[in-house]
């Protein structure tokens, strides 16, 4: 068995909330292997958007570790955090994904200009992601011309052009129909076979809990079942 | 990157509307921040080479202790070395000694106090424009040592008129009084009150003879060619007329009031800049706190997808770059056209002004000069300001953290 | 009424927003009043200084002496002149003097004055040149007493005790003259003045002038200087055309109109300081309309007129205007304070505000005109920068605010 990409040993989170403190992670191990297609879940206040944050290295944990590729986060400064981000992990929001002032092709090649890749580089390889992903006609479209299903569509694009270690997904279909829904995650799935990149899922949709090869069930901040 | 550029234009123009107003605000300061020093600073030009040209000199060589306390007794020679030394320095015109002193001067039974003036009636011309102000009559000639000129006011306050006798009394260089007749032939009027209400011009060797100085004057007046480079012609000058120990002093060290008269006005002018410039600032803080917190979400989500918080506030940065950028060029451009415009065409104020100003000494006249360094110095005061008045907001980004921007409500 | 709280409340929706303009119409209001006080000081400085020192609140001559000030033009009749100020009720104090120009003459120089032959006990309740002596003292009334400013006394190199002569036409034609002992030497505000002007006892003067027991010249203070014009009609009434009475804004033309001049272009400043407020009130107005729109719609529908509207938003300005300006206007006032006592140093330019005759010291002074200037033009231009954000709110209609969203 290969060594997982990410760790979490003994993951606490406690925020405050007006004063009074939330435990909302509350002691949770975890691996995450390579070409994984995980399933967090559980009901609201569950914490598994709080761990999705702390894996994704957007959060610090109050107690514990995140290991990624083995390297300790804690020791990372907020800059080193960022940078981590856009080498190494690719992220799908639940709204709001896209700037709104850039075109689908232009938000795709963000991440890779942020990157200092070569544009003539970053412009074929947005292409050619954005005709895997068959919204090749949306390239000069910018988000308030397109749905909430192809805002999305070009939400995943950007999130795996720059092939990242792992991409997060936060309640990616929480706005939009059942279709569309299915068909992103068709097409994430087939991005996690034929391209071996590994998914993190936050979601309450039974529609993604259905989805996953592997499962994880939060409640209250600990995990309370896992399958896979 | 080109791509972080075309972003921030981008974002520049979401709201046109407010980015247009700002952008206005600024072109508003920068216009009639540079017109104001524009207006200034010619006005003080003007009136400077006015007094200069007509009155001081550029430059004035005088005994040590003269200015501080002038009387005849700090008088110096005229050599020939002397003459010889002014010569040879390079941006030097021309120069004319005069002699400068105080006494009576009667007409009938009628006297009044007098500023008198030994001019060199030949060199005079190539100095100073005194020979121009003759409103009637002629202005002195050599060949008639004892014709003065005298200030037009004064004519009428002694209430005689050219081709009258004038007795001047005045104290010589030994301490004892003398007198001498003139007659009158020539009439001066300069716009200087005090001048036009005392001043008796007559030839030098008269005023030499009158007050005991042979071959002696008071001061030399210096003409230059460019009035900027004052000062350096000033420490040249200094340098080579070191052995003879004379002073040499610049218009504003002759009329230290004049000058600081124009250095009140000039820090009073730029105070009132400040403040505009200080107002319109507030102004931007507003306008870049308004379109940042707008855009918390999606800041939250760049900064999560992995952009440096630093990268963050240099794109804002950029922003309020094109928007100080758009209104200095504008302002520049409009600033341009109305100095050029007052540059040439100077607006001269009403008669009631010309008097009062006439009194101070100022021409009643608005011009304008371009200045290289005003444009510059100005665009950088409000492009420094602006920074700093967005301080504030760049802050809030510097402290956004990719979690609470997305969930910033 | 209901209109005003709701508008103050609006203000306060965005308390971040308003206080930054709050504060930008406060700078610009603090900056402003600072500088009008000061400039206001200066010029009534000037007056006060000229006025106080030396002119007073007016002057008698024979009519024609202002211009052409010869010393034959004398006052032939001095009692009946004295005679109509002593029965005026608003003539506080008077004194008759002798002015003419000449020369004065120490052993190594001379230099063109202005000779004033006095009566020191009368000057003393008339002008306050006796409190700017430095050295000696003022004419005690012995005759051929001479004070002179400092810088005068310098330039011809004397001092307490040593002997001037002074010379001047006299009225008979002849040239008059006269040794004085240095009593006193002053320094004023006006290096002009301490050059050019000397005291003598009057009766030196006349004698040295052959003017036998005649003046040239009544100077006085009234009890009311804001009256002036109509005490001088008066005083010309009972005097007649052969004398000429002169308020001192008839004496010292320029500096009045230096005063005016002042008035007018501090009126423009702030003015220009509205206009560059205006910029962002309109900014902010606008923000906080687009925000507030479908809450217009609801207002609409209710039943809230298009007119009340305009008015809601307009008062929001004037209340942001105005509370910016009084803020503004209290925290000018507590710098004005000690201001006002200790003054402002200004020395580095003490060469030429003494040749303005103002002295290196400037007190800001506080007038009506300040308060109203402060308190009406930068609120009135707060209201003028909503017109245009206020007729949008009117006429917007909730549907189209999505485009705006």
């Amino acid at each position: 068995m290969t060594n997982p990409i990410l760790q979490a040993r003994g993951l606490e989170k406690t925020y405050e909330d007006n004063g009074v403190p939330v435990h909302a992670v509350r002691g949770i191990d975890l691996d995450v292997f390579a070409e994984d297609f995980l399933v967090i879940a559980g009901p609201s206040g569950s914490g598994k958007t709080t761990l999705l944050n702390l894996l994704g290295a957007l959060d610090t944990p109050s107690a514990g570790h995140v290991f990624f590729e083995g390297a300790d986060l804690s020791s990372k400064s907020k800059s080193e955090l960022a940078y981590l981000r856009l080498q190494r992990m690719g992220f799908i929001f639940q709204a709001y994904n896209l700037i709104p002032v850039l075109t689908a092709l232009e938000n795709i090649e963000f991440t890779m200009m942020l990157r200092g890749m070569e544009k003539a580089e970053r412009h074929a390889r947005a292409q050619a992601v954005m005709e895997e992903l068959g919204i090749a006609e949306l390239a000069h479209k910018r988000p308030n011309q397109m749905s909430g299903g192809q805002q999305q569509r070009v939400a995943i694009a950007r999130a795996i052009v720059t092939d990242p270690a792992v991409v997060l997904a936060d309640e990616p279909t929480a706005n939009i129909d059942t279709a569309t829904g299915n068909a992103l995650l068709d097409l994430m799935e087939r991005m996690n076979s034929e391209k071996h990149i590994t998914f993190i899922f936050s979601s309450h949709d039974p529609q993604v809990i259905g989805r996953g090869k592997r499962l994880l069930h939060l409640r209250d901040g600990r995990i309370d079942s896992s399958r896979g | 990157m080109r791509l972080l550029l075309t972003l921030a234009w981008r974002n520049v123009w979401r709201n046109k509307r407010r980015s247009i107003i700002t952008i206005l605000a600024v072109t508003f300061a920068v216009m009639l921040s540079i017109v104001m020093r524009g207006i200034q600073l010619g006005t003080y030009e003007v009136n400077i080479r006015h007094v200069v040209e007509l009155f001081t000199g550029y430059i004035q060589l005088q005994a040590p202790g003269y200015q501080e306390s002038p009387s005849l007794r700090k008088s110096f020679r005229l050599g020939p070395e002397l003459q010889d030394a002014l010569a040879e320095e390079d941006e030097v015109l021309a120069s004319a000694p005069r002699i400068v002193g105080d006494g009576l001067v009667s007409f009938r039974d009628n006297s009044q106090g007098a500023i008198l003036f030994g001019v060199d009636p030949s060199a005079e011309r190539s100095v100073s424009t005194l020979p121009d102000k003759v409103s009637a009559g002629f202005f002195l000639s050599e060949k008639n040592p004892y014709d003065v000129v005298v200030g037009h006011t004064l004519l009428e306050n002694l209430g005689c008129a050219l081709g009258d006798d004038l007795v001047v009394l005045a104290q010589g260089y030994d301490g004892s009084l003398g007198n001498l007749k003139f007659r009158i032939v020539g009439a001066m009027k300069t716009g200087i009150l005090d001048l036009d209400r005392s001043a008796v011009l007559m030839p030098l060797a008269t005023a030499q003879e009158l007050l005991l100085m042979e071959g002696r004057a008071t001061m030399i007046v210096v003409r230059l060619e460019n009035l900027r480079r004052i000062d350096q012609v000033r420490e040249s000058l200094a340098a080579r007329l070191d052995p003879f120990g004379l002073a040499v002093l610049s218009w504003g060290e002759v009329m230290p009031d004049l000058r600081e008269g124009i250095e009140l006005d000039n820090v009073s002018g730029m105070l009132m800049l400040a403040i505009l410039i200080l107002v319109v600032a507030f102004g931007i803080t507003n306008t870049v706190l308004m379109s940042v917190t707008e855009r918390f979400r999606e800041f939250g989500i760049v900064l999560s997808v992995g952009m440096q918080t630093r990268t963050l506030v240099g794109l804002v940065v950029l922003e309020i770059a094109f928007i100080v950028a758009i209104g200095t060029t504008a302002g520049n451009a409009l600033a341009y056209g109305i100095n050029s415009y007052l540059a040439a065409n100077p607006i001269s104020f009403g008669s009631e002004f010309e008097q009062m100003y006439a009194e101070y000494g100022f021409l009643p006249r608005i011009e304008s000069i371009i200045l290289l360094s005003s444009f510059v110095n100005n665009t950088l005061a409000i492009l420094g300001v602006s920074l700093l008045a967005s301080l504030y907001p760049l802050t809030k980004i510097l402290r956004l953290e990719p979690l609470k921007g997305i969930r910033y409500t | 009424m209901i209109l005003l709280s709701l508008a103050w409340r609006n203000l306060w929706r965005n308390t971040r927003r308003s206080v930054i303009v709050l504060t930008s119409v406060a700078i610009g209001v603090v900056a402003t009043v600072i500088l009008d006080t000061l400039s206001r000081g200066m010029v009534f400085q000037m007056l006060n200084n000229q006025v106080g020192s030396h002119v007073t609140h007016m002057q008698i001559h024979r009519a024609g002496f202002h211009k052409n000030p010869v010393i034959q033009s004398t006052i032939a009749d001095s009692e009946q002149i004295e005679n109509v100020l002593r029965s005026d009720p608003d003539i506080v104090q008077y004194s008759r003097r002798v002015v003419t120009f000449g020369l004065l003459s120490s052993a190594t120089n001379s230099s063109g004055v202005s000779i004033v032959g006095i009566d020191p006990e009368r000057e003393r309740s008339l002008t306050t040149i006796r409190s700017y002596i430095v050295e000696g003292s003022y004419l005690t009334g012995a005759p051929r007493e001479i004070v002179l400013g400092k810088a005068l006394a310098e330039k011809l190199e004397v001092g307490l005790g040593d002997r001037v002569v002074a010379m001047a036409s006299a009225k008979d034609g002849t040239m008059g003259s006269e040794l004085f002992r240095v009593a006193g030497l002053f320094e004023t505000f006006s290096s002009e003045f301490d050059k050019t002007s000397i005291y003598v006892p009057r009766s030196s003067a006349q004698t040295m002038l052959a003017l036998g027991s005649e003046v040239s010249e009544f100077a006085m203070l009234v009890t009311d200087p804001d009256r002036l014009t109509e005490i001088a009609e008066r005083l010309r009434g009972r005097l007649g055309e052969e004398y000429e009475v002169l308020p001192y804004m008839d004496l010292l033309p320029f500096l009045v109109l230096q005063i005016e001049l002042y008035d007018q272009s501090m009126v423009i400043f702030y003015v220009i300081v509205g206009i560059a407020l205006i910029f962002g009130i309109i900014n902010t107005m606008l923000m906080s309309v687009f925000e507030r729109i479908k809450e217009f719609g609801v207002l609409k529908a209710v039943g809230m007129k298009n007119g009340r509207i305009l008015i809601m938003v307009l008062t929001e300005a004037l209340f942001l205007g105005m509370l910016g300006t009084v803020v503004g206007f209290l925290v000018g006032y507590l710098v004005y304070l000690p201001l006002s006592t200790s003054g402002l140093d200004l020395s580095a330019f003490s060469g030429s505000l003494r040749s303005f005759g103002v002295g290196a010291i400037i007190y800001p002074v506080l007038t009506a005109g300040v308060i109203t200037n402060a308190l009406i033009i930068i609120p009135l231009m707060a209201v003028a920068g909503a017109v245009y954000p206020a007729v949008r709110a009117m006429r917007l209609e909730p549907v189209h605010a999505i485009r705006y969203v």
